[in-house]
């Protein structure tokens, strides 16, 4: 079941009715199981191991409550960590393996194993890795409720996609009653609107022209390569921001508040923040469990470096079973370490410039170099191949300017989106200093009525859905 | 003063109640423009059938004969000229390929506004499977009622389901290319003409009426049982209203043998004996049908065929079966007099 779909619009409104109106002691029962239908929606094999990760992670935790006992916790990420190997890399490993041999003359044929890989697997993984983690650092409590455990690792909201929740964070708000609140809910709802606005009327359409383009790069002119590449920068933004917003809304309209996963990324003025604010529950997953671990800024800048380039080669392979991942990032990695080690010569430069710091021109160039940096980077993660992502980027080096060839979208679905991304552009510099939601229910009732209605009915008529559009699934969803 | 951030129960409840009252409203306000946008996104339907905007403009219980069925209805049915020739009022409501569940919807859908004294149903259509290739044209321009709601679930194949219950769903991308005309269908629903569900045909295809093409339809047994249960409740639904039922199969060069239309009729007569069935596929010549002249396709006449035979039809009803016009309203008898004239004119061109 995925938010924009049928069933849950009728999934939704019943398990809330039901959450608000049972009494208290049930209520987590009718959440936990509300979560279960949820997730067997995708598939009812997909269940039995999610169960089993929280069955093995809430053992874990009982095991190590009070006690430091190292071999537990390294027995349980081993066991989290092979599960994931096994249903998400055995078939890249094999085929690295394949090539390897290749290499030494070998010529080895590499089975392809057929699995599916289960939905939101690298998401809830790294939720129990946290928990456990967090447990044996003394950090959060081993839970004795084993419900509640189980609904901390199965909530509907985010079991799919995330965010990526903590227990500390995540775990307290089942012991509350959440009674109904209007403005809570009706906050809730105005921001599952936002987001599938973002989904349906700017991802879904900018897809469109994205995936023509990628599909034969050759084909396209280095203008239209370039455009591309930032309509896919916009798309994924739009995209996951989008899931998250639906997630965050969901779960807001019960009276939940999930971890932010995003605060406006492309007006970062650099890649290292640029990546503090994108995907957040990620990057601070990754922060704090492998970083901070290995070790770190704490031993020196070069291993800081080096720590750096793992964390950002991890967090590529965690995006996905393939070596333009891989490459995705360690980019990101290195445009940080370089960013690091040219910090002072850029800050000599702009000095001799007299621009000052905190200027208007310094920001702009730092948010659109970060911008067009980021944008360099996601090339790779679009593309199926590494040939594929440098196509794209020679071609806007070397191509022809422009070749009259359909991008896949005609004039009026380009302006509707331009007017879309306008609407978002400023959306977002609002939202640099106010709440999103806060902004929206102080709005007089006219206002918000009128605010509801340009969004639904912007969704309906510009979204991409029904008859002969391509509804595209989310980025991050039921691959990840 | 003061300030109270948790306000008291008692007076937490009348804010409650009016918020929810703003919520029901806000709800309904939003239903209406959602209904306003289908409107004006929806295409017009103005011909190949289903044409229920100019249906619903007709008076009510003004209507003799409804004409149902398939392209053989409203591409054979002029009913202009049947009124013409006998003075009977009528409207054809068939469908493009349209399966006899959807016509049984139509029907009841019909009879909410009009008391005909006959229903002429072509019966080509107890051949058909039970989805044929335009469901959603034939079901999306009914009008949104309990047999809308009837067609969707029993006729519709589960796929389509969800258009057919909100049709932003199919014709949301139309916004491109939407005028006034679309603004001003959705503003004035019921839009009178005088095509009266009639579709003219205005050309001979090369080749055509040279020779019949005589081949029985395949159906498969399913298929067919299911089609005699929808005829069932047709037959049901006309003798709970008193209304003669008229089997008919039209003159066609796309025809199957004689032996195939007795089978019918004799599987029509063992569900109810008093139903009239009348297999005139052949009889051009008694009709006064040349066949390279008042063919369209081999299947179905053209404008020239179509006005031979309703004239014919006309004095078959009156002189045949003995069916009586209605009185008319003045009003209404001179939009009629005015829709011969009109088609006079469009057929002397």
């Amino acid at each position: 079941m995925t938010f924009l779909s049928l069933p849950f619009f009728c999934f939704f409104p019943i398990t809330a009715l039901g959450y608000f109106c049972l009494p208290r002691r049930v209520k987590n029962l009718w959440l936990l199981l509300a979560s279960w239908f949820f997730y067997l929606w995708a598939r009812p094999v997909y269940l039995s191991l999610l169960l089993f990760v929280i069955a093995a992670s809430y053992l874990t935790g009982r095991l190590l409550a009070g006690r430091r006992k190292k071999g537990v916790l390294a027995l349980c990420l081993a066991v989290l960590g092979v599960l994931l190997f096994l249903f998400k890399y055995v078939n890249f490993a094999l085929s690295l393996a394949g090539q390897a041999l290749g290499l030494l003359g070998l010529t080895v044929s590499m089975p392809v194993l057929e699995l599916v890989l289960p939905v939101g697997i690298s998401f809830y993984l790294f939720q129990a890795m946290g928990y456990v983690i967090d447990v044996y650092r003394g950090k959060a409590e081993a839970q004795r409720d084993f419900l509640r455990y189980a609904l901390f690792l199965s909530f509907f909201p985010q079991v799919v996609s995330g965010p990526i929740a903590r227990a500390d964070q995540l775990l307290p708000q089942f012991d509350r009653p959440h009674p109904f609140q209007w403005d809570a809910f009706r906050a809730g709802l105005f921001r599952f609107l936002w987001g599938a606005f973002k989904k349906m009327v700017l991802a879904d359409q900018l897809a469109v022209l994205v995936n023509t383009v990628f599909a034969a790069p050759e084909s396209y002119g280095a203008v239209q390569l370039a455009g591309a590449a930032v309509a896919f920068s916009l798309q994924i933004y739009c995209d996951f921001s989008a899931y998250s917003d639906m997630a965050l809304g969901t779960a807001g309209a019960m009276g939940f508040t999930l971890m932010e996963n995003f605060r406006t990324p492309y007006f970062s003025r650099s890649i290292a923040e640029f990546w503090r604010r994108w995907h957040i529950s990620l990057s601070s997953w990754f922060r704090d469990y492998l970083y901070i671990p290995l070790g770190g800024s704490r031993r020196g800048t070069a291993r800081k470096y080096v720590n750096v380039l793992i964390v950002f080669a991890v967090s590529g392979l965690w995006h996905g079973a393939a070596m333009t991942f891989v490459v995705w990032g360690v980019l990101n990695g290195l445009y940080q370490v370089a960013g690091a080690l040219t910090q002072p010569l850029r800050d000599r430069a702009w000095a001799a410039l007299h621009v000052s710091p905190e200027g208007k021109v310094r920001r702009l160039v730092q948010v659109g170099c970060t911008f067009v940096l980021a944008t360099i980077a996601w090339v790779f993660f679009k593309a199926s191949t590494l040939e594929g992502a440098l196509a794209v980027l020679g071609g806007i080096l070397r191509g022809p300017l422009w070749v009259p060839l359909s991008m896949g979208l005609n004039r009026w679905d380009l302006l509707a989106v331009a007017a879309g991304l306008l609407l978002l552009l400023l959306v977002d510099l609002r939202s640099v200093n106010h709440s999103l939601t806060g902004g929206y229910l102080a709005l007089p009732r006219p206002g918000r009525w009128a605010v509801l209605w340009v969004l639904l009915f912007a969704c309906l008529i510009f979204g991409s859905y029904g008859t002969g559009y391509d509804a595209q699934s989310f980025l991050y969803g039921f691959s990840f | 003063m003061e300030s109270h951030p948790n306000p008291a129960p008692a007076a937490k409840r009348p804010r409650r109640r009016r918020e929810l009252l703003f919520a029901i409203a806000f709800l309904l306000v939003t239903a209406l423009l959602l209904h306003f946008a289908a409107a004006v996104l929806r295409p017009a339907q103005t011909s190949y059938g289903s044409t229920w905007s100019a249906f619903l403009a007709e008076p009510e219980d003004s209507l003799d004969v409804i004409y149902l069925g398939s392209s053989f209805a409203y591409c054979d049915i002029n009913p202009s000229i049947v009124y013409e020739h006998s003075g009977l009022t009528g409207y054809v409501m068939g469908g493009s390929e349209q399966p006899l569940s959807i016509t049984y919807w139509y029907l009841r859908e019909i009879l909410r506004t009009q008391s005909p004294e006959a229903v002429v149903l072509e019966a080509t259509s107890l051949y058909f499977k039970r989805y044929q290739n335009y469901t959603q044209t034939n079901i999306v321009p009914m009008p949104f009622s309990l047999n809308k709601l009837g067609a969707v679930f029993t006729a519709a194949e589960p796929e389509l389901r969800l258009g057919l219950l909100f049709d932003l769903y199919f014709y949301h991308g139309r916004w491109q290319e939407l005028g006034r005309a679309d603004v001003k269908k959705a503003l004035f629903p019921h839009q009178w003409d005088e095509k009266k569900g009639f579709t003219p045909m205005n050309e001979v295809l090369e080749g055509v009426g040279e020779a019949p093409y005589v081949a029985d339809r395949q159906v498969s047994g399913e298929d067919y049982a299911n089609n005699l249960f929808w005829l069932e409740k047709v037959i049901g639904l006309c003798r709970e209203k008193d209304i003669r039922l008229i089997l008919t199969v039209n003159p066609s060069y796309t025809r199957c043998t004689p032996e195939a239309y007795a089978s019918l009729a004799e599987d029509v007569h063992a569900i109810e004996p008093s139903v009239e069935f009348y297999d005139w596929s052949a009889m051009f010549e008694e009709i006064g049908l040349v066949p390279t002249l008042h063919l369209y396709d081999g299947g179905h006449l053209n404008q020239d065929g179509a006005a031979v035979f309703s004239a014919w039809l006309g004095g078959f009803l009156t002189g045949e079966l003995g069916l009586t016009p209605r009185a008319q309203t003045a009003e209404n008898t001179a939009a009629w007099q005015s829709c011969v004239a009109w088609w006079e004119d469009y057929l002397a061109q």
